[in-house]
Parts: C-alpha cells; structure tokens; sequence
C-alpha cells in the first residue's frame, strides 16, 4: 500500500461557512490540525469518497481535469456559497473506472462543464488540502453496502500504489444521523439524542483502538444511530488503507444536531 | 378579488431520461428518442394545461431533499445550467425560470400557520434541482407559467411514515389556503415514479428501448392497482393502501409529493383520467390528471 494519511472527516458544510459558531469551530479546528497531517504526509493524490455524491446506476468516477465554480448548498444556503476549484488526478481516476471491472462493477467516468461537485467533496478539500493536490473523487452508490465499498477502496489504493503515488485516503461523511427538525439557535447546537452521543463517543473510541474494534462497532452503531449511509465512508478507509492501528479524533461535535467529527488514522 | 383555485392536480413524474429523449435546445446531450409512451402521455397532458390556463405551477420534488422544514423557492429569476449529479450524461439543462414569490411566500407563511417548519430560499445562486425541472419541462416546455417549487422534507424518512404523511397532508392544506386567498387559478405537479425499482447499470445506448421493461414485477402489479384504483376515483382505498404500496413497491410517493397534492386537492373522490404510463430504467411512471375544474369539484 503507498497509503501515506488517512482521514475521515464530515462532509457539512456548516464549520466552512461559519466557522465562528463554538459547535462548529470544534470541527474547524479539527480540519486545521487534520489538514498540518495530511499536508506533512506529503500526498501525491487525495483518494476521495463523499457519502453526498449519490450515485444509483453504475459506480461514477469524476474524471475531469478541472473543476471550478460555486456551490449553493441545497439545505444551507442561507450560510453563504461555496468557492470550489478542485484539480484531479485523471490518470488515477480513469485506471479506477477500469479497475472495477476487475471486481465484477461496472463503472463509468464523469467529465461534464458545470458538473454539481457535491458540498462533502468541496469542503474536504477546502479545509484539508490548502495545496489544492490533485483529487480522485468516487460516488456513493447507495446500493453498494459496506463490503463492495470496502472492496471498490482496496481497488482504488492498489491502482494507486501501481502508479507508484503517495495516497491521502479521505472519506467524508457523518456520524449520527438525526438532525434537528425545526430553527435551532445555531450557538446552542448539540447532538440531538443523547444516546446518539453516547454512541458516537463510544464509536470514536472503537476507531482509536484501530480496524478490528472498528468493524466490531460500526453495525451495531450505524443502525442505533441511523449514522450516515450506514457509515460506508468508513468502509472507504478500511478497503484504501488496508487497516489502521488507532485514530486521532481532532474534532467532535454536532452540525445541526446530526454527529460529525475530524478523524485521523494511525497507519 | 375572486377566490383562487386549484383548477387541476399532475401526477408527473420527473425521469431526465425523459428531457433527454425528447431534445430541447435547453438540454445539451442528444438522444435517438425513446421512452416515447410516456412523452405522448405527456403531450396529452400538455394540451389539458394548456386549456386550463393556469397562473401558476406548483411543484413539489424529492430531488430537493431538506432536512429542516419545507423550503419555497423565493427568487423571482432563477437561472443556470443543472446537471444532474446521477444521469449527468442525459441532463445538462440551461433552466430560466420565474418563481411566482408572492404565491410562494403565501404558501409558507400558512404552512408556519399551521405549526409546520417552513422558510424561503432567497439565495440568488441557487441551482434548482433536476426533479423540478424535468417536470415544469414536461409538462409545460413554454416556460410562460410562473411557478413555485417546494422542497422535500425528508420527515417521512425520520419520522414514521403516518408521521411523515400527517406533515404533507398539512402543508397541502396550506397550499390550499394559500391559493384560495391568492385569486389565483393553480394547477399541482406531483413529480413522483410510482414503483422505484431499477436496474443498476445503464445499457450503452440508454435510449436502448429493447432494455426497458419493469424491473419489479411486484412494483408492475402495484402500480396497475394503484393506477386503477386512481381511475376510478378510490383515493380513499389508495391512502389506506399507501404504507403497504411505499414498502412493496419502493414507490417514491414517499417523499410527499403525493399525499401534498392529493390533500390539497381535497382528496377528490373524481376519476383520476390517465394519460399514459411507461418504465424508465425499470422504474413505474404515470401521468395522471385529476382535472377538478371539469369535473366540478
């Protein structure tokens, strides 16, 4: 594995937009120590998995060169826009779109002006990659579940490590999943059940004690908690990595009431 | 000023296959055609809206997914390019659209009457999402209609689904007042698949009409009950049967778009005229009318 950082992180953009608000500055200064690893990791391409592109025909591979513009977030737009201009790594992604016919998934590239980069990837790379590396940015399939992700990641380190580059493996996504479902005073924001932040603590736990306490944890958790897309994004850094030995947990905290937080895995 | 109306309720399902098929100038990929039973269901159903010269469209799209409260489109122009993030190789459409804001802000204000979470979106950048804009497309290509677009609340996927039905009955009650105190006639767009089972790989050539056919035969049955049961005015036995038709069926009516239209309309006991029906990649699709204003309701 040529594997060099690893990092699951939560794909709102509510500690971009205002990162002035105490629930959300936890999570933005998670990003920034996060962001000084990744960036010491020396990274030749970020590997890039964001439970927010939902794909539902085929595993979707963004595949082109450049992608610029402005996000308006469907949910947050009241929080401001989103600035993105993002690099990819073409070789990379198009070798993955032709790895996974190695894995029996059928698969196809993206390369459209105007495309709508979905707001986990253009916060990710916002707040943890200020040297604008190149990305290689996969869609959630809703119908693949935690074990063809894991697998579709595997694939993608080892056509990474074929090309002989140094990968930062970053899945974006959630942790419990319930949201407020009325105005909150944004100040006051909090996980909204308290059994879901006893989860989700207990859960970061799991991920500090490395891969086997984390696939022990993570059904259990993900159907208490209704946590994001069944938390595949983990699944992304267990099939990429190939495993990990412990976690940092830089942030924790809440977006909204749903559970979010800033994790760095130990290789 | 004379009271408003609902004149007219769509079922009008929002697949970009559609768009794609039919090659508007507004959509960049070209097609071969395809899928041309629904696109005729959709002709017939155009020249209904036409005669019913509406003010304004209402649409409600469960591709504009919120997580707090139903939202309400509320910038008069909205313009830009929408690719849909799924099937950006058919939809890559140049929309320019003018929301009627007043209906809008109508709607929200007696949704929050009603204890409902409710707000606007006033941010001119918005992208409006492909649902909405399949479905003003389909049923109206002139684009001469001011509209108001509602998003999704995703409370019947948190809640349970009576819950979740109980929100969307509500906020088509304020739909309802809102319009009536608007002097305004207003035609409803549910921009729903009934049976959402679908294949998972697209065929080389999407247009490929030899690959269409249900993917469900469950979902095929239940959307030959429900169609049935809609022409011959069951709407009571259709919402009776609706948490088994959602789970059965996978039918995407479980957004909201459905019992919002249908509670707006009063539940209209009428005969439901269908205009066509038709799979898009193993997904069930009817155009349906409920024309109220012919049938005197």
């Amino acid at each position: 594995m040529s594997t060099v950082s690893a990092f699951l992180v939560t794909g709102s953009p509510l500690p971009l937009l205002r990162p002035d608000n105490p629930p959300w500055a936890v999570l933005a200064d998670g990003f920034k120590a996060a962001s000084a690893a990744l960036v010491a990791s020396r990274p030749d391409v970020l590997l890039v998995y964001s439970t927010q592109w939902i794909a539902v025909l085929d595993e979707l591979w963004q595949v082109r060169p450049h992608s610029v513009g402005v996000h308006v977030d469907e949910n947050w737009y009241e929080f401001g826009d989103l600035k993105f201009d993002i690099e990819s790594d073409v070789a990379l992604a198009e070798a993955c779109v032709a790895g996974c016919a190695t894995i029996g998934m059928s698969a196809k590239p993206v390369d459209y002006e105007d495309f709508p980069i979905d707001t986990g990837t253009i916060v990710a790379d916002a707040l943890l990659n200020p040297g604008r590396v190149p990305l290689v940015i996969a869609a959630n399939n809703v119908y693949h579940d935690f074990a063809k992700t894991e697998a579709l990641a595997a694939m993608a380190g080892e056509t990474a490590a074929a090309q002989g580059k140094r990968v930062a493996v970053v899945a974006v996504g959630g942790l419990s999943g319930a949201y407020f479902d009325h105005r909150i005073d944004i100040a006051t924001d909090h996980v909204r059940h308290e059994a879901d932040d006893t989860a989700n603590k207990a859960f970061l736990d799991a991920l500090q004690q490395g891969s086997e306490a984390s696939r022990a944890a993570v059904g259990d958790y993900a159907g208490k908690t209704k946590a994001d897309f069944g938390m595949k994004h983990l699944a992304w850094v267990l099939g990429a990595t190939g495993g990990f030995s412990g976690a940092i947990v830089h942030g924790y905290s809440a977006t909204y009431g749903a559970g979010a937080a800033v994790v760095e895995f130990k290789l | 000023m004379a009271e408003g109306k609902i004149v007219a309720g769509f079922i009008a399902p929002h697949p970009p296959h559609l768009v794609y098929a039919e090659n508007p100038p507004q959509n960049e990929p070209r097609s071969q055609g395809g899928w041309e039973q629904l696109r005729w269901a959709y002709e017939r159903a155009r020249k209904s809206l036409d005669a019913l010269k509406p003010d304004v469209l209402l649409v409600h799209s469960p591709h504009w997914q919120t997580l707090v409260g139903h939202h309400f489109l509320g910038v008069e122009k909205l313009s830009g390019k929408s690719v849909d993030p799924i099937f950006p190789n058919l939809f890559r459409y140049n929309f320019d659209l003018k929301v009627d804001v007043a209906m809008a802000e109508a709607c929200c204000a007696e949704a929050r009457a009603m204890g409902l979470e409710a707000q606007m979106m006033r941010n001119p950048g918005f992208r409006v999402d492909y649902g909405t804009i399949t479905t003003l497309h389909m049923i109206r290509p002139q684009w001469d209609i001011p509209v108001v677009g509602i998003s999704a609340n995703n409370s019947p996927y948190y809640l349970t689904l009576d819950e979740g039905v109980d929100e969307m009955v509500k906020l088509g009650e304020a739909t309802r007042r809102a319009i009536e105190a608007s002097g305004k006639r207003a035609v409803l767009l549910c921009s729903n698949t009934f049976s959402h089972w679908h294949f998972h790989e697209e065929p080389a050539l999407p247009e490929d009409m030899t690959k269409e056919h249900p993917q469900s035969y469950v979902g095929y049955k239940w959307d030959m009950r429900i169609i049935e049961l809609l022409r011959r005015g069951e709407v009571d036995e259709v919402m009776r049967l609706f948490p088994q038709w959602v789970e059965e069926a996978f039918a995407e009516v479980k957004s909201g778009a459905f019992p919002w239209m249908l509670s707006a309309m009063g539940f209209p006991r009428v005969p439901a005229e269908l205009h066509g029906y038709g799979t898009v990649i193993g997904t069930g699709n009817a155009v349906m009318e409920w024309n109220l204003e012919g049938a005197g309701a």
